[in-house]
């Protein structure tokens, strides 16, 4: 049965895009992957922005510390099984902000990353070769297993309460900046 | 044998009002107006099975007199209220009304007719007043302990006496009674209104005194005219005269839109709303405002087809549509429910002034389940109010986590006024089919048009605020269920009862109940067709297993949400990735609420129009 | 006729998702793009049922659940119930569900698109019935049958109606310039936000039921003439699907006024115009 439904993953994969502080460069790139030129609906993509709907966490941008928990909560509010893929130099290694004060080096220092797509910015050719990736990886993936940052105990099967991790995750990983509250 | 039933159905409250009032305790009051109840309802249900016909019935000749006595005290205690209160509005209609009376009296004719009148239609009134009505004098019991426990007995005693003059005014014959009657329920509103006695109750309550006189003054301009004219005394003579005396009919149908709180006149109804909670919930569902399709039920087989009943249509079409707009701008929660009671009220007349067999049922039908709901939503706004102190629809905002069964009352109350499968919405459904019949052989055109819009703005207001009690922020087994005080939770569980099983068995209540009763009121009755638990009337069909199908959603999904569990991660509400807790709350729709005057100018125009074209006059 | 009318009942749902993928594609054509294949809705559709389930809580999947049953028996009451008027109005009791599920999280967005919702209902819901009303009108029967072997054609005497139900279309089907109930740059999805997984399954699907709903009653314009009911579905559908396309959002003013101050009194005016003139 679920054999079956895994067939038809590869034909509806739904973006979810995020912009951590990138120069928008990336963002445009993406943008223009789903207008007519590239037309990334012939695949069945479509960028849904709401991350409950979502398969695909397009990434963008070199991790603000600003972006950090906003990127981890989107993360674990997009229901498994998901892939991330992080486009531009920037989020891949955090390109010419690397080591920067305010910067976090990269996506994959908080959230697995499936596929990374270089370029500054990086070319429509390239974001649809790594969707494509993606969905090759995504089809692989199981749906219960919720991957988790390293230093956190994985949570495996059962239904869980997704806000109690997200608050353990930010406490461990984010701490809060000046100015920066709760509620 | 049934003269001594009315006289009980008539005379109990007024005694059991009179004990409660003298005894004053509240142990006293409970098992009194419990078995008010009882006995209210079990004279209604023996009435109604053992009258065959109508029963035309002559009270003893000293009656006659004592009710001019009374009545003239009556006015003159509305005088001197006008003058202690300083009111020149309320005294010089007094005054006014002192005058006509002396005038009546002086011109009327000596009559034989039977005075009282009792046929299926006033046997229905005492049903809806012994059931639902005395119902809400149980709760209020409780309710003052609350709010003001030395004066207990002196409220459910006006609460019952209530009752007993709602019981006198539908069995009347005599229109001079009838106005006598009229007043008194006037002056039980008054003192009702103004019970907490503050500044705003007092005025609220003179608004209420004074705008009702308006009625009883076009209720003695009709008596003198149909004196005059046709030597009318009494509601039954009007057949000898049907569709020529317009005059008073156009005038009695005047005291019915004023007593209805139709729109001109609608503010007394706004302002009974600081009374005491049970108040409004007597005023509303079984007495007061009942009387107004109740009346123009009574003149329903004599103006069907006139100009005045196509005026009437279009004066209560328009109050329809345009105070269920009104309600959409208010956060009262109780403001809320009174511009919904008005809008009802002028559908009921709507119905009742089409005339035809099948909008004669429909009214009748919105007349009993309206008095239910209302009093259901009602005693449930008491309930938020002394329970959960909220009065505002702010206050009821994500109550559901608090309590439960009270918005799962509240949700039957709201959606069986307008939602399918509810009895009140098969009454819906059957005017305007009606009314699309009745467009393709005559000229009922605006109505359909009224019927959609305002249908379709009552579902949105209703909606709106079940949807702020709705939002919830814990799983449902989380919740505990509240517990109600008993007397609290019984009049409202049975009201929830009676509108779900009226619900299922529509169809055995139309044949049974409604037909019989428009048969009474124009002898006629639509043509019947469903068996069973089907509702079918003429090409009208509404299958059984939609009713049921429909009420499992409407019903059961509301209750068995509270007990599934779906096994699943449960995650935040998406907010952008922010860590924000936002709550909407609802629109309030204020730029209709700068229509209302606009509203008010047309309405005061359409109700002259009814008058002076109506009326004939022109 | 009856066996036909409850086929097309039990298969709505998959009717439903066959036109929203003829819609995807010709909306993708009209905008010079490939787009995605036919389909598409039902790969859509099992993608969905084999993610993991997310949810706010019990209350807010069930509703969504309960709307996609509702809408379906919705459907089915108007193809296969004896009554039209009263499927207009088991309409409203799916969208009941809807806006609930949407009330009852505390999302702003949610709660935003529900209220918007009500404004869709509000608008919408006037037209849709005396749309019935005028089909009862010109073909003297309540329920479906009657009318498809009246021998009559309701469009001729009720082309402004028709008109007007047309341009309603956009506001039932939340399509631009009136998709402001979900407004997917603005408030992403309104209602529907919260769902994912099997539940926005449900809700996805409802929308589905929506096509052959509001097709059904176009359809029924073509009266006892089929070939005109079905060139009167495709082409109303190209055209909706045309001003989708070229046309922005508006807000719940213009709606409103433009159902209430355009749309109510064009279909008013054609019903009392035909009552009047028998």
């Amino acid at each position: 049965m679920f054999g079956f439904l895994k067939r038809f993953r590869k034909k509806s994969p739904w973006i979810l895009h995020y912009n951590t502080g990138s120069c928008n460069g990336c963002d445009i790139e993406i943008l223009a992957c789903l207008g007519p030129k590239y037309d990334l609906e012939r695949f069945g993509i479509v960028n849904k922005g709401n991350p409950k709907q979502a398969d695909i966490l397009l990434v963008t941008g070199p991790v603000t510390k600003r972006a950090r928990a906003r990127l981890l909560r989107l993360y674990m509010q997009m229901p498994e099984p998901k892939v991330v893929v992080a486009v531009g130099a920037c989020a891949c290694t955090g390109g010419v902000f690397r080591y920067m004060y305010n910067v976090e080096n990269g996506v994959d220092r908080y959230i697995p990353v499936d596929v990374y797509v270089p370029g500054c910015a990086a070319r429509p050719e390239n974001i649809i070769e790594g969707v494509k990736k993606a969905i090759e990886i995504w089809e692989r993936k199981k749906k219960e297993r919720i991957e988790l940052p390293k230093l956190v105990e994985g949570v495996e099967g059962e239904p869980l309460d997704r806000r109690t991790l997200i608050r353990q995750l930010e406490e461990k990983f984010c701490k809060r900046l000046p100015g920066e509250e709760e509620e | 044998m049934t003269a001594f039933e009315i006289g009980v159905a008539i005379l109990f409250p007024w005694i059991f009002a009179l004990a409660i009032y003298l005894v004053n305790r509240h142990w006293f009051s409970v098992l009194l107006t419990v078995l008010n109840f009882f006995v209210l309802t079990a004279i209604g249900l023996h009435l109604w099975f053992s009258l065959h016909g109508a029963l035309m019935f002559q009270p003893p000749h000293f009656v006659d007199w004592l009710i001019l006595v009374y009545d003239y005290g009556l006015l003159l205690y509305f005088l001197k209220q006008g003058l202690d209160r300083k009111n020149p509005l309320v005294s010089v209609l007094a005054l006014i009304q002192l005058l006509l009376l002396t005038w009546v009296v002086l011109i009327k004719p000596p009559s034989e007719v039977p005075n009282l009148y009792v046929d299926r239609l006033t046997v229905f009134m005492y049903l809806i007043v012994g059931f639902v009505g005395s119902m809400i004098t149980v709760f209020a019991t409780r309710y003052m302990l609350e709010e003001d426990p030395k004066r207990e007995g002196e409220f459910v005693a006006l609460l019952v006496w209530f009752l007993g003059v709602m019981n006198f005014i539908v069995s009347v014959n005599n229109i001079e009674w009838f106005f006598a009657l009229f007043e008194t329920t006037t002056l039980a509103s008054y003192l009702l209104i103004r019970f907490r006695g503050d500044k705003i109750s007092v005025n609220n309550a003179l608004l209420a005194l004074w705008m009702n006189q308006i009625g009883g003054i076009t209720i003695l301009l009709a008596l003198l005219f149909a004196i005059h004219k046709y030597g009318i005394t009494h509601f039954t003579q009007f057949s000898d005269h049907a569709s020529l005396a317009l005059f008073p009919l156009a005038f009695l149908g005047a005291a019915a839109l004023v007593k209805g709180a139709q729109m001109p006149f609608h503010r007394w109804l706004l302002g009974a709303m600081v009374a005491p909670t049970p108040v409004s919930a007597i005023l509303h569902s079984a007495t007061m405002v009942k009387v107004a399709p109740y009346l123009i039920l009574r003149l329903s087989p004599y103006i069907h087809g006139t100009l005045l009943a196509k005026l009437l249509i279009v004066f209560t079409g328009f109050v329809f549509v345009v105070t269920a707009l009104l309600a959409l701008n208010e956060t009262h929660f109780k403001r809320i429910l009174a511009y919904s009671t008005i809008s009802l009220l002028a559908l009921m007349m709507l119905a009742g002034a089409v005339g035809t067999p099948l909008a004669v049922t429909v009214s009748l039908m919105l007349i009993a389940f309206h008095a239910v709901a209302k009093a259901l939503l009602f005693l449930e706004a008491g309930v938020l109010e002394k329970v959960y102190h909220a009065k505002t629809i702010y206050d009821i905002k994500h109550i559901i986590n608090k309590a439960p069964f009270t918005v799962f009352f509240i949700l039957v109350g709201f959606l069986s006024m307008t939602m399918v499968p509810f009895a009140m919405f098969v009454a819906k459904w059957l005017l305007i089919s009606e009314m699309s019949e009745l467009l393709s052989r005559a000229s009922y055109t605006i109505t359909v048009a009224i019927l959609a819009i305002g249908g379709a703005i009552l579902t949105v207001l209703y909606l709106k605020i079940l949807g702020l009690t709705i939002n919830r922020d814990e799983e449902s087994f989380r919740v505990k269920l509240e517990r109600l005080p008993l007397l609290f939770a019984a009049p409202n569980t049975l009201y929830v009862i009676l509108i779900l099983l009226a619900t299922l068995f529509v169809n055995p209540l139309l044949v049974k109940l409604f037909g019989p009763v428009t048969g009474a009121v124009i002898g006629e009755v639509p043509p019947f067709c469903g068996q069973g638990l089907d509702v079918c009337i003429g090409n009208l069909k509404l299958p059984f297993w939609e009713i049921l199908i429909a009420f499992f959603f409407v019903v059961f999904f509301p209750v068995i949400a509270n007990y599934i569990h779906f096994k699943v991660d449960r995650t935040a509400e998406y907010t952008c990735g922010e860590p924000l807790r936002v709550r909407i709350s609802t629109y309030n729709m204020v730029c209709l609420g700068k229509a209302s005057p606009y509203f008010e100018t047309i309405a005061l125009a359409l109700f002259l129009l009814v008058l002076i074209v109506g009326g004939g006059m022109l | 006729m009856k066996a036909i009318l409850l086929l097309v009942a039990l298969l709505s749902p998959i009717l439903g998702g066959i036109v929203y993928g003829i819609e995807r594609k010709l909306k993708a054509r009209m905008q010079n793009r490939m787009g995605p294949p036919l389909l598409q809705p039902f790969y859509d559709f099992f993608k969905l049922a084999d993610k993991r389930a997310l949810q706010i809580h019990s209350f807010h999947s069930l509703m969504g659940i309960a709307f996609f049953v509702a809408a379906w028996f919705a459907v089915f009451a108007l193809l296969v119930g004896p009554n039209i008027l009263v499927a207009v109005f088991l309409h409203v009791l799916a969208l009941l569900f809807f806006t609930a599920g949407g009330f009852s999280v505390k999302s702003p967005y949610s709660v935003m698109g529900a209220l918007r919702e009500l404004a869709h209902i509000l608008a919408a819901e006037p037209i849709l019935v005396f749309a019935v009303i005028a089909l009862y009108l010109t073909t003297g029967s309540w329920d479906i049958e009657g009318i498809l072997s009246s021998g009559k054609v309701p469009l001729f005497e009720m082309p402004l109606l028709f008109a007007a139900l047309v341009l309603t279309i956009p506001i039932v089907l939340k399509r631009s310039p009136f998709d402001i109930s979900e407004a997917h740059q603005e408030i992403i999805g309104g209602a529907e936000i919260e769902y994912s997984g099997i539940f926005y399954e449900a809700v996805y699907t409802a929308k589905w039921l929506e096509y052959i709903f509001i097709g059904t009653l176009i359809f029924l314009f073509g009266g006892s003439n089929y070939l005109i009911g079905f060139l009167l579905v495709a082409l109303t559908f190209l055209l909706v699907w045309l001003i989708d396309n070229s046309t922005t959002r508006l807000t719940v003013h213009h709606m409103m006024k433009f159902a209430w101050g355009v749309l109510l009194p064009l279909a008013a005016f054609n019903v009392f115009w035909i009552a009047i003139w028998r």
